[in-house]
């Protein structure tokens, strides 16, 4: 217990975080353009649909900060923060974002379908269907004898899908080394936790299962990474899976366009009050990890990767049409 | 007959939402489920109104579990009920497939017909706007070949309300398919020929009725949902050129009226099939023999299908729209012809 | 009488589209009918007939218009 992430480790959270937002933020400019006055999904520079993972960074860095890139992470529709902090290259993911032939896979994925074999990404767009992939890749690693974790990112609507409890069995009885992180944003679509799940808590859910399960509140970063990191030690040790549940916040709409008319009034001034960068620079201003200069500094870097991504994607050509028939087979 | 002028029209979204209103109003035992179907209004507008209406005991927003609600809408319809209930995106069918093809579409053969199934299961289908390969398809195919489950798909609001009514009042299960690009959603851009006039007192089409939505003597060109707008925008540039295209509208794909695509064949000659499902064992594959079948030698040239391309749908705009049918390529394969 | 596009179905500022007109020009429309439906940024609002009368439409779907746009006419 009581595994404090290091000065430095704290740093690279934070920086990531960061990076995440300033990503998002330029997703969310970008993804205007074209689009107004008339919003039409399928105009601009960035088509299709958009969900933003904004406030959703502490589950992202608390638990990739114990990654290895050999290590394997499946995400969700909601996969940028995820990808960011699994070391996915920023570069071809924003080309990707833009449907270029620069883009990690040549632009037939998509926002939605991030894949990074480098660093051992994969995503699918729907919902609790990561979870399988994730299950497999640890027998893998098992089976083949190699060192490595997986980790399934989901949200919280994503428990009442059938392949959450198959997952979560299977994971159990072959004891593997995979992880199970929920994002607990409160809301699937529009339709509330309350309304849609009858538990408060889906970490409770391990319980049937025969697997630890731990709810970490507050979308503290440093809390999961203390839950993470001995999750990810005792897979590493054989010890089989954990289910780790993080209350989080969904600063922005499901995806871009959202009216979020179901949203309780005030709740997003509640939420962005608890902004997650906010808390984080102000943990490490406190600790003397940062200054005000400092973390100036750490936050023009941050943009200025993000920029540089952004440029590459704008400046990358689109594929050839007729490349959309490549790659079906290898 | 629906192109009357000078009377109200609607989208496909509401007159999906008329439809089921009014059929709500006149038996107690239609309800609705699906996820964000009651204060959103559905994502596509098509339940928008119903819970204001008939509150949340009837329209049940449901958790993300197709499996689950799916399948008890098979027991509920089993049971005297009639649910409504809608799968998100018609790709989301992956995760309960199960409850559709082997319960909803077996129950009432495996009961010997004891057992009635009046469910009604919606579904978006259709891409055109990037939004990947998860959540564009169309499916058409996959659906029409598994035996035991009618298939709709209406190109416009006319259709759209009385497929919708008369699959209410189905004692069969009904796989009501709604294409995307044609709900009046404008955010998925608004195809305006599907705003028609829609009468306001409720009326049925009976299924297994395609509609020749333009006569024409030079060549037939088939097709449903989007397909049909491809079609009359290809008809008129054919007409530019002095050629004659008579459109089909299937409309329903389960019972399929093969009597109107062949009669049309017969006095053409030559066929096109439009289909924004995968080309191969399909759709456009079972309306050629339909036509083969019954009687070869009314073609007077090889037919013709334009349909997407057997790859998985990309993301990337250009490459999407190489891959859509649209208006020229239907030319195209016209003038790629040669008659015998 | 005109159909104006009202200036109190959104808070913003920004422009909308019609997305669809659900009657036809010169079209009978009685006050409170249903005819048109507009959109800004991804939400779409209802214009009503403010009056009994013939429609003539102005403005065509796709067109931007911005609250207070007049769209139409009932006469």
């Amino acid at each position: 217990m009581d595994l404090l992430p290091t000065s430095e480790q704290k740093l690279w959270m934070y920086e990531h975080m960061l990076i995440s937002r300033y990503f998002e933020g330029a997703m969310e400019t970008i993804y205007m353009e074209g689009k107004t006055p008339v919003f039409n999904m399928a105009e601009g520079p960035i088509p299709g649909e958009m969900h933003l993972s904004n406030g959703q960074e502490p589950s992202a860095v608390g638990v990739c900060a114990h990654l290895k890139p050999t290590d394997i992470v499946t995400a969700t529709h909601r996969p940028h923060h995820q990808a960011i902090a699994k070391g996915v290259d920023l570069k071809k993911m924003a080309a990707e974002i833009f449907g270029k032939k620069t883009g990690l896979s040549g632009g037939r994925g998509g926002h939605m379908h991030i894949f990074d074999a480098d660093v051992n990404f994969a995503c699918s767009g729907i919902i609790a269907q990561g979870m399988g992939p994730a299950v497999g890749a640890a027998l893998s690693r098992k089976m083949q004898g190699i060192d490595g974790v997986a980790v399934a990112f989901l949200g919280e609507g994503a428990v009442n899908q059938g392949a959450f409890h198959e997952s979560l069995n299977l994971a159990s009885v072959w004891k593997l080394p995979v992880l199970f992180v929920v994002e607990d944003n409160d809301w699937g679509i529009s339709v509330s936790k309350e309304k849609s799940t009858a538990v408060e808590h889906n970490a409770i859910r391990a319980q049937a299962y025969n697997m630890p399960g731990r709810f970490i509140a507050n979308n503290d970063p440093i809390a999961l990474f203390d839950v993470a990191g001995e999750a990810i030690a005792a897979a590493r040790r054989g010890e089989g899976p954990t289910l780790i549940e993080l209350e989080t916040t969904r600063l922005a709409g499901h995806f871009m366009g959202d009216a979020e008319g179901y949203r309780p009034e005030g709740e997003l001034d509640r939420l962005r009050a608890k902004d997650p960068i906010i808390v984080m620079k102000n943990l490490l201003i406190s600790e003397n990890i940062l200054t005000e200069e400092s973390a100036a500094a750490v936050s023009d870097k941050a943009q200025g990767l993000v920029d540089e991504a952004i440029a590459f994607a704008r400046e990358s050509d689109y594929p050839e049409p007729a490349e959309a028939l490549e790659k079906v087979f290898v | 007959m629906y192109l009357m002028e000078n009377e109200r029209k609607l989208t496909i979204a509401r007159a999906m939402a008329e439809a089921t209103a009014q059929e709500m109003r006149l038996d107690e035992k239609v309800f609705v489920m699906g996820e964000d179907i009651g204060q959103l209004g559905g994502v596509y507008g098509n339940t928008r109104g119903l819970i204001e209406e008939f509150g949340e005991e009837r329209v049940r927003d449901t958790p993300i579990s197709e499996t689950a609600f799916i399948g008890a809408a098979v027991g509920a319809a089993q049971d005297g009920m009639r649910p409504v209930v809608e799968l998100m995106f018609v790709d989301f069918y992956g995760v309960c497939m199960d409850a559709i093809y082997n319960l909803m579409a077996k129950n009432i053969y495996f009961s010997g017909g004891n057992f009635k199934v009046p469910m009604v299961l919606m579904s978006s289908v259709g891409g055109g706007y990037s939004d990947g390969g998860q959540h564009s398809q169309c499916l058409y195919g996959t659906f029409a070949h598994l035996p035991g489950m009618k298939v709709v798909c209406p190109s416009n609001a006319y259709d759209a309300k009385g497929l919708m009514t008369q699959a209410i009042r189905e004692d069969n299960p009904v796989v009501y398919l709604y294409h995307k690009g044609l709900q009046g959603m404008g955010w998925l851009g608004t195809e305006a020929g599907a705003n028609v006039h829609t009468p306001e007192d409720a009326y049925t089409i009976p299924f297994g009725q395609a509609n020749v939505v333009r006569e024409g003597t030079d060549v037939t060109i088939v097709g449903l949902g989007m397909g049909v707008h491809d079609a009359l925008k290809a008809a008129d540039k054919l007409a530019e050129a002095g050629t004659s295209a008579e459109v089909i509208d299937l409309r329903t794909l389960v019972p399929l009226d093969r009597d109107t695509v062949f009669n049309s064949v017969k006095k053409t000659g030559r066929l096109i099939v439009v289909d924004e499902d995968y080309q191969s064992f399909g759709v456009s594959g079972e309306i050629i023999t339909t036509v083969v079948e019954r009687d070869h030698s009314v073609l007077r040239s090889t037919p013709a299908r334009v349909a997407y391309p057997d790859i998985p749908i990309p993301f990337s705009r250009p490459m999407e729209r190489f891959c859509l049918p649209n208006p020229d390529k239907i030319v195209t394969a016209f003038n790629q012809m040669k008659d015998n | 009488m005109n159909i104006t596009v009202p200036t109190n179905l959104w808070d913003e500022d920004t422009d909308a589209v019609i997305t669809s007109w659900l009657v036809s020009d010169g079209a009978q429309v009685n006050e409170g009918d249903l005819i048109a439906e507009i959109m800004v940024e991804k939400i779409q609002h209802e214009i009503r007939s403010p009056s009994t009368g013939s429609i003539k439409i102005s403005q065509p779907a796709e067109a931007v218009v911005s609250k207070g746009s007049v769209i139409g006419e009932i006469s």
